[in-house]
């Protein structure tokens, strides 16, 4: 799972008023790396949750992300390259994701979090 | 439902299945009002296999207790019982087989995507085997689907994916730049549920993001494959996704009872890969030898939207996967020795002319922007307005 899937994901519990953002579980990280595309960031910056996804890349063990941005820092190829790495780069292979609110955890396996809700959670 | 108490009790009795006996016994017995089932005697009914994915038995809840069941358990996310048991148990067991058929790119979906702005985010919801991830190079695709196999085999592929319910995304409102639903709402038994899975794909994306939606269609363009389906009465529906049925409240495995189709005499070799092909890849003209079945057949169907469409998995790979000994048992699946395959039946509510734009069209935050039927798939594009 990458951190820009994470900063999409929310607890749709029943009751839960605000799921997102789940807290993140690591027992396995692992990088992999892609290609940057300029264009897609630049899509993709106004969409993100900024916050949750320093918080997320420095559980993951990424703490080079700026706390505070701004949309002019789109045109640094530094600041490009620390955002497509933290958003695209870093995998969460095994763990759970946990919602905020109620702290039922969901697995994440092989890279794969299972957001399939119990019967009496719908 | 006392009515259906007494059919439940009738079909245990006319039940050729071990396991189904127990599973009646079992919920009659919790129910504390039907004291004199107990003495009943259950044979053979050890190694009943749960067909629960997450690994948990269902605890029927007792008849008395029908009133504080809740609103939650006929919520209209609660998967029905004929859905987990003809859609997500069926795809589970024949997902491998399953996805090597599925490699054509159908080219309204292709056309759909590579037009899309590059750089947009898409979301594919009941994404199957991924066919279509990453189908334009210049989008950023996630996938997602209820079956952990078929979306193992996504990942396998590179594929950014999850498991989750298209009936309720756990995606925040508005992220997404489009979303895709080929061949996925027609496994939904309710409309209720179709239209929620509608609403799904619109919230998820951002104002003036797009949706694509494609589903089997009544109108098939060969009508000479619709014999090979087995057409399922309303009532038969009914008692599988109702909510006061017996039926949906226990894992029974009672085979669903349909409308007896005529014998058919022709072979049934890859129908369904044709089939399925068909809907996929250009039309491909074949002789019919059924067309005085398949008009007797649409005489008796009008109006015919519900159907089990078989799925034969042939036996070298059914060992591989391990659940068919599995469904077997349970009634789920069976066995034909003369094409050496497990042959599983699929649940599908195929669309009529226009009912896919009507469920649309009640949807406030979107609009219509195309519609069109296609390869025997009726087709629509809508965008968020609001």
């Amino acid at each position: 799972m990458r951190l820009l899937t994470h900063n999409m994901l929310s607890s749709n519990i029943k009751g839960v008023a605000n799921g997102f953002p789940l807290g993140i579980e690591v027992e396995k990280v692992i990088e992999k790396q892609v290609e940057l595309s300029a264009d897609f960031l630049r899509n993709l910056f106004p969409k993100i949750e900024w916050k949750a996804l320093v918080d997320a890349a420095r559980t993951m063990g990424y703490a080079e992300l700026p706390e505070e941005v701004d949309s002019s820092m789109l045109d640094s190829n530094e600041f490009l390259t620390k955002f497509h790495h933290a958003l695209l780069e870093l995998h969460l292979e095994e763990g759970a994701l946990v919602c905020p609110e109620t702290g039922r955890r969901f697995p994440v396996t092989k890279g794969i979090p299972n957001m399939l809700l119990h019967e009496d959670e719908v | 439902m006392l009515y259906n108490v007494l059919r439940v009790i009738r079909c245990f009795y006319q039940s050729q299945h071990a396991c189904s006996v127990l599973t009646i016994a079992h919920s009659l017995r919790q129910s504390g009002i039907f004291s004199t089932m107990r003495e009943v005697n259950i044979k053979g009914a050890s190694g009943l296999c749960t067909l629960v994915s997450d690994g948990q038995s269902e605890i029927p809840q007792s008849v008395s207790d029908s009133e504080n069941m809740g609103k939650s358990f006929f919520s209209v996310q609660s998967t029905p019982e004929i859905e987990k048991k003809y859609v997500h148990h069926v795809y589970d067991a024949i997902a491998p087989h399953f996805s090597s058929t599925r490699f054509a790119k159908w080219p309204k979906v292709a056309t759909f995507l590579s037009s899309l702005p590059s750089g947009s985010l898409v979301l594919d919801a009941g994404c199957g085997n991924g066919k279509y991830l990453g189908l334009n190079p210049d989008c950023f695709f996630i996938g997602c689907d209820i079956s952990a196999p078929l979306i193992k085999i996504c990942a396998d592929r590179g594929h950014e994916v999850l498991v989750a319910d298209a009936i309720n995304l756990p995606y925040r409102t508005d992220f997404g730049d489009a979303a895709i639903s080929i061949a996925v709402l027609h496994h939904l038994s309710t409309e209720i549920r179709r239209k929620r899975a509608i609403e799904e794909l619109v919230r998820v994306v951002k104002k003036g993001g797009l949706v694509l939606i494609t589903v089997w269609a009544v109108e098939q363009e060969d009508r000479s494959l619709l014999a090979k389906w087995t057409p399922l009465s309303e009532k038969y529906v009914e008692e599988w996704i109702g909510p006061g049925s017996p039926l949906a409240r226990s894992p029974s495995s009672l085979p669903l009872e349909s409308i007896p189709e005529n014998e058919d005499n022709g072979s049934r070799d890859h129908i369904e890969d044709s089939m399925e092909k068909m809907h996929e890849t250009p039309h491909l003209t074949s002789e019919s030898k059924y067309d005085s079945l398949s008009l007797k057949h649409e005489k008796n169907t009008k109006n015919q939207q519900e159907y089990f469409v078989p799925w034969h998995l042939p036996y070298h790979r059914a060992e591989v996967s391990g659940a068919s000994a599995c469904a077997l048992a349970n009634g789920l699946a069976k066995k034909d020795d003369k094409k050496g395959a497990v042959v599983y039946n699929r649940y599908y509510h195929v669309f009529s002319e226009g009912e896919l734009e009507r469920l649309a069209s009640g949807i406030d935050n979107a609009v219509i922007v195309d519609q069109f039927y296609d390869k025997s798939n009726w087709c629509i594009i809508l965008e968020k307005i609001l």
